[in-house]
């Protein structure tokens, strides 16, 4: 269990830091088509600003933004965000994440239509992968707790 | 001007194999935290001089940037473990 | 015989009486002023509580505005792109990072003299510039020098920063001047690791330390009292 860190430096920077590092995050997400990045580094920078708030300000705190549960939850949707869309592609009768095919439902041109899928699969790849890492990162620091704690979490 | 930056860009990777050194041979674990985090701000400076050569400067901002996060995260995360495992 | 046995037994039931309505009176005075107290307690703690939540919704809206405002300047200098596609993401994804983390951006700051805090600032940049080519300049020589003459040493001192902001800002300063590094701040006091003498005097002068607490208005009371403290001008003037 980690407390809250009693250095006045890293907690404020960590403060400051950590919205700008979420809304960066977000930013290489949905500009993955145009520039470095995508889902999969989007969604590890976002983890990384919970472990860096986690590691400042105590897991007490970050659990209040996001639980064990919640982090079960999020990547569960994110995987039935990436799977839904490529399904959904194959109902309407072209590939897997044929993207093209949805510019039937979205009433967009193919070309708009496959860049909205990609930003809707990157989405839920960036969700899975965060909910993911927070949980990896639960894991490891909740460790070293008695099993009835790790039980009172649960 | 091309050149310039290539030499610098050298100079750089000189510095960075200084730094790896401490970072091997370091006598203490502290030692070896502050090497491989200058090791890391030296990497940033080169990427910038990459992208400045290639004339992609937007994108290379982009993954200095990322870059500057995780060693600052990092660098954090080791200090937090060291000082709860109480090796410091 | 038998009268006066019977005036005082009447007599002691009057006066047993009496005490009785007395204990009576008392208890229910005392019962009326208590549930007097109690309702006018309750009363002002639900006032207090509905002013302090109004407060504290009306401070969470505008800490919410606010960071969003400040993460969509952001966003735009990283995006680059105008068009109304990537405008509406923005917006989006700002404001939710905004709900999320609304609490962190502006904790223990006091609302209304951001612009002058934000203004200073901005004019304290250059100084500490040109403060860090000189200390570089200084260290160089020092280093590159045959003999090498450093004197490493670890500066404490007290400071008379209040918030943390303040005290983060004078120690990244400090970090950030080649030839001194802020190593730890425990209740308010600085353990500086200085490169030499020199390095630490200029510390010890405690002329950053004067402008970051003008940056973020801590100055103004805390100069009077430096002021009027006689004694240190005295001091000073002797030595």
């Amino acid at each position: 269990m980690i407390q809250e860190s009693d250095d006045v430096i890293v907690k404020a920077v960590a403060r400051l830091l950590v919205p700008f590092i979420v809304v960066y995050a977000l930013y290489v997400v949905m500009h993955g088509h145009y520039s470095p990045g995508g889902g999969f580094q989007g969604g590890v920078i976002l983890a990384a600003s919970f472990v860096l708030l986690g590691v400042s300000h105590g897991l007490e705190k970050t659990r209040r933004r996001m639980s064990e549960k919640a982090a079960r939850v999020v990547s569960s949707i994110g995987v039935l965000l990436y799977g839904g869309i490529g399904a959904l592609c194959l109902i309407l009768g072209g590939n897997y994440l044929d993207y093209a095919k949805l510019g039937k439902i979205l009433r967009v041109t193919p070309a708009e239509a496959r860049s909205l899928g990609i930003l809707g699969v990157e989405i839920g790849v960036a969700l899975a992968v965060m909910a993911v890492m927070c949980t990896v990162f639960f894991a490891i620091f909740t460790a070293e707790e008695s099993p009835e704690d790790y039980r009172s979490v649960e | 001007m091309t050149q310039f930056f290539v030499i610098i860009g050298v100079g750089m990777c000189v510095l960075v194999l200084l730094c790896l050194y401490r970072a091997t041979f370091g006598p203490t674990i502290l030692n070896r935290a502050a090497g491989i985090s200058a090791i890391g701000t030296k990497t940033l400076i080169i990427l910038l001089l990459m992208g400045v050569i290639y004339d992609r400067i937007d994108m290379f901002i982009d993954i200095s940037m990322v870059y500057a996060l995780l060693n600052f995260i990092g660098t954090v995360v080791l200090a937090k473990y060291l000082e709860r495992s109480g090796e410091v | 015989m038998e009268v006066t046995l019977l005036l005082e037994s009447t007599d002691n039931a009057f006066r047993v009486m009496e005490r009785a309505r007395e204990h009576a009176v008392g208890l229910l005075d005392t019962a009326v002023q208590f549930t007097a107290e109690q309702t006018r307690f309750r009363q002002e703690k639900r006032g207090q509580l509905l002013f302090t939540g109004t407060q504290k919704r009306k401070t969470q809206f505008q800490n919410i505005v606010g960071t969003t405002i400040i993460l969509l300047a952001f966003w735009m200098l990283l995006s680059g792109k105008f068009d109304a596609f990537h405008l509406t993401l923005g917006v989006i994804c700002c404001a939710l990072t905004a709900y999320l983390f609304h609490d962190l951006l502006f904790a223990n700051v006091r609302v209304g003299d951001m612009r002058v805090i934000a203004a200073r600032f901005i004019a304290y940049i250059p100084w500490l510039i040109e403060q860090i080519i000189l200390a570089n300049i200084h260290v160089a020589s020092l280093v590159l020098r045959r003999k090498m003459p450093i004197d490493p040493q670890i500066v404490k001192f007290k400071t008379k920063l209040e918030t943390d902001i303040s005290c983060v800002t004078l120690a990244n300063s400090i970090t950030l001047t080649p030839g001194t590094i802020t190593m730890d701040i425990k209740d308010g006091v600085f353990y500086v690791h200085a490169l030499s003498q020199k390095v630490a005097n200029e510390l010890n002068a405690g002329d950053m330390e004067d402008r970051v607490a003008h940056i973020f208005m801590e100055a103004d009371h805390l100069y009077v009292e430096d002021v009027l403290d006689a004694a240190r001008i005295y001091q000073t003037l002797r030595t």
